[in-house]
């Protein structure tokens, strides 16, 4: 009985996810925010400066994982809120998990297929080689499901439009940037730095992908598997309360 | 079990402000029930609550006997729902909205196809099936959207405001479809600010204003509640500028309101005012063009239970016939 409403419910999330897919992955913010916004920062930051390509390549790839799958959630629910579509959601008769699981899938398969470029590019251009195919598919898909449920949890916050929720969104985004090992390599960082590193979860998914294309990796595979499982079962949590509280205030 | 909805102390609190306070009702199965207020009264916010869209700050509500909170999957099974604005998915085709819908109540791939196809047919949709819906008129959307809310043969449907800003020709082609789905025992949950559709329409009307329910009953009992508001409605052939005084004058009138060429006359004895017009007329060389009789309307019945005149807070009127809408002629 359980097993059959799982497997029920997983169908009606899949069906969100594809709907999800279909609607909103074209649109005008998901390219913005998913693909321009990421690749734009990549290229003004390694832009004149003597960066070996093996070192830039996993930092575009983090970041494109980052960006695209965080933020499918912030543009499809609050246009959805508007549109009044996301109450046909809660008006049908699947859990708030479903729902939330659904929109998951749709960010997770957007960071994934946008991350598969700069991959590419590393592989057929610049000779990149997967040397630990274990930490890279881990790295990518804990990282893709934890920053689409990370997008999902701030979709919670009040907004009827994408840019009422992806600017005070931005302003958490891109100071972890700063933290991260993006811009400066977590060993270079002061102890507090590293500290703080730690607690960010696109440090786990740089060290992970590094570790995947044979770099250094400063915490470990597995402080940085758990780093990032905990932080999609937080975010998971964290945003279904949210949401919860908005179906109490709405 | 007899009630296809129970509503028990639904409470609805926005901040401070109390939206819905402490509502009760019942919702007979197979029956036409009309929410009717005007604009902020808690119509749609009782009709979120009762969906499970929204959760009630205070009290509970049951749909074919499920709880709506406890029970949320079993009765949202049961339901279907058309809310104000038609929230179809304009990027799709009448078609994949109608199939996504099915696959949302978990129908077989057969099942939903087959029901899609059936439903576009019965709302006229099946020759646009596949263009984008941002194609299509409001009329059109709003057919997709109630085709949608019945795609999982729901035992209640839900319509808010169905055909608010719809033209003619869609609120006649809406409300003859919803007609038919009740006499095919669909109950219906109607919130409406038009009171000549609540009359129309619903077996029984509760009248919502400012949170609370003022009135439960049938249209027409809920009319015959205030038979003091029985009218005469005449037009001349002329007009004299004396005229809505002359008429105020006549005995047993208690008060005459212009409306275009006509003039509405309020008396509790509208067969005597009857003799009284046609001496006037006689006596002042006029010729009556038309004389009917009207019954206090359901809008004559809100204005007395809520104090407020129609066009005041977006109640609407239709037939321009005066203080109420839907009154009977006799």
């Amino acid at each position: 009985m359980r097993g059959r409403r799982f497997v029920r419910e997983a169908k009606v999330a899949w069906a969100i996810g594809i709907k999800d897919i279909r609607i909103y992955y074209a649109s005008p913010p998901s390219l913005m925010f998913g693909i321009l916004f990421p690749f734009s920062m990549f290229l003004s930051f390694v832009i004149g400066r003597n960066m070996p390509i093996a070192h830039a390549i996993p930092i575009l790839i983090a970041q494109t994982l980052f960006f695209a799958s965080s933020s499918i959630g912030p543009i499809t629910i609050p246009l959805e809120r508007r549109m009044q579509t996301f109450d046909r959601f809660l008006s049908a008769p699947v859990s708030l998990w479903t729902v939330l699981l659904g929109k998951t899938v749709a960010g997770f398969i957007y960071g994934i297929g946008i991350s598969a470029i700069p991959i590419a590019i590393g592989a057929l251009f610049f000779g990149s080689q997967v040397t630990d195919p274990l930490a890279l598919t881990a790295g990518m898909l804990l990282s893709a499901f934890a920053f689409a449920a990370m997008g999902i949890m701030f979709a919670s916050l009040p907004g009827q439009g994408p840019g009422q929720i992806l600017m005070p969104f931005n302003f958490v985004r891109i100071p972890l940037l700063f933290i991260s090992g993006v811009f400066i390599p977590v060993t270079d960082l002061p102890y507090w730095g590293q500290i703080a590193s730690m607690f960010s979860p696109l440090t786990h998914t740089i060290e992970l992908v590094r570790a995947g294309l044979g770099g250094e990796n400063f915490f470990g595979p597995v402080v940085n598997v758990s780093v990032l499982t905990i932080y999609f079962v937080v975010f998971v949590f964290v945003g279904i309360r949210f949401h919860i509280i908005n179906q109490k205030r709405e | 079990m007899n009630e296809a909805v129970r509503a028990e102390n639904l409470t609805k609190f926005y901040g401070k402000l109390c939206a819905v306070d402490h509502i009760s009702f019942e919702v007979a199965k197979g029956e036409v029930f009309g929410f009717l207020g005007p604009n902020g009264a808690g119509k749609t916010t009782t009709l979120r609550m009762l969906t499970g869209v929204s959760i009630p700050s205070e009290g509970r509500a049951e749909i074919m006997g499920y709880d709506i909170q406890r029970q949320s999957v079993e009765a949202k099974e049961l339901m279907g729902i058309v809310p104000d604005i038609s929230n179809v998915y304009n990027e799709l085709s009448a078609w994949d909205n109608l199939t996504f819908t099915g696959k949302l109540y978990s129908m077989s791939k057969v099942e939903r196809e087959s029901r899609a196809q059936a439903l576009l047919e019965l709302f006229d949709l099946s020759t646009r099936r596949d263009e984008k819906v941002e194609t299509y008129s409001r009329g059109m959307k709003r057919r997709v959207c109630i085709a949608m809310a019945l795609i999982n043969r729901s035992s209640i449907l839900f319509l808010d405001e169905p055909t608010s800003g719809l033209d003619v020709q869609s609120v006649i082609s809406i409300r003859t479809k919803i007609r038919q789905l009740n006499e095919d025992g669909l109950t219906i949950f109607l919130t409406t600010h038009n009171m000549e559709e609540a009359s129309q329409m619903c077996d029984r009307v509760a009248i919502i204003n400012r949170g609370t329910i003022v009135a439960i009953d049938s249209p027409e009992k809920l009319k015959r509640t205030i038979e003091s508001l029985q009218s005469i409605e005449v037009a001349f052939d002329k007009a004299t500028p004396t005229m809505s005084g002359d008429l105020n004058g006549l005995p047993k009138v208690s008060e005459v309101v212009k409306q275009g060429d006509k003039y509405r006359l309020f008396t509790d004895d509208p067969s005597r005012i009857l003799a009284e017009v046609w001496d006037y007329a006689n006596s002042n060389g006029l010729t009556i063009i038309t004389l009917n009789t009207l019954g206090p309307s359901l809008g004559d019945v809100f204005v007395k239970l809520t104090g407020i005149q129609p066009d005041e807070r977006g109640i609407e009127r239709r037939s321009g016939r005066g203080r109420g809408m839907g009154g009977g002629r006799r």
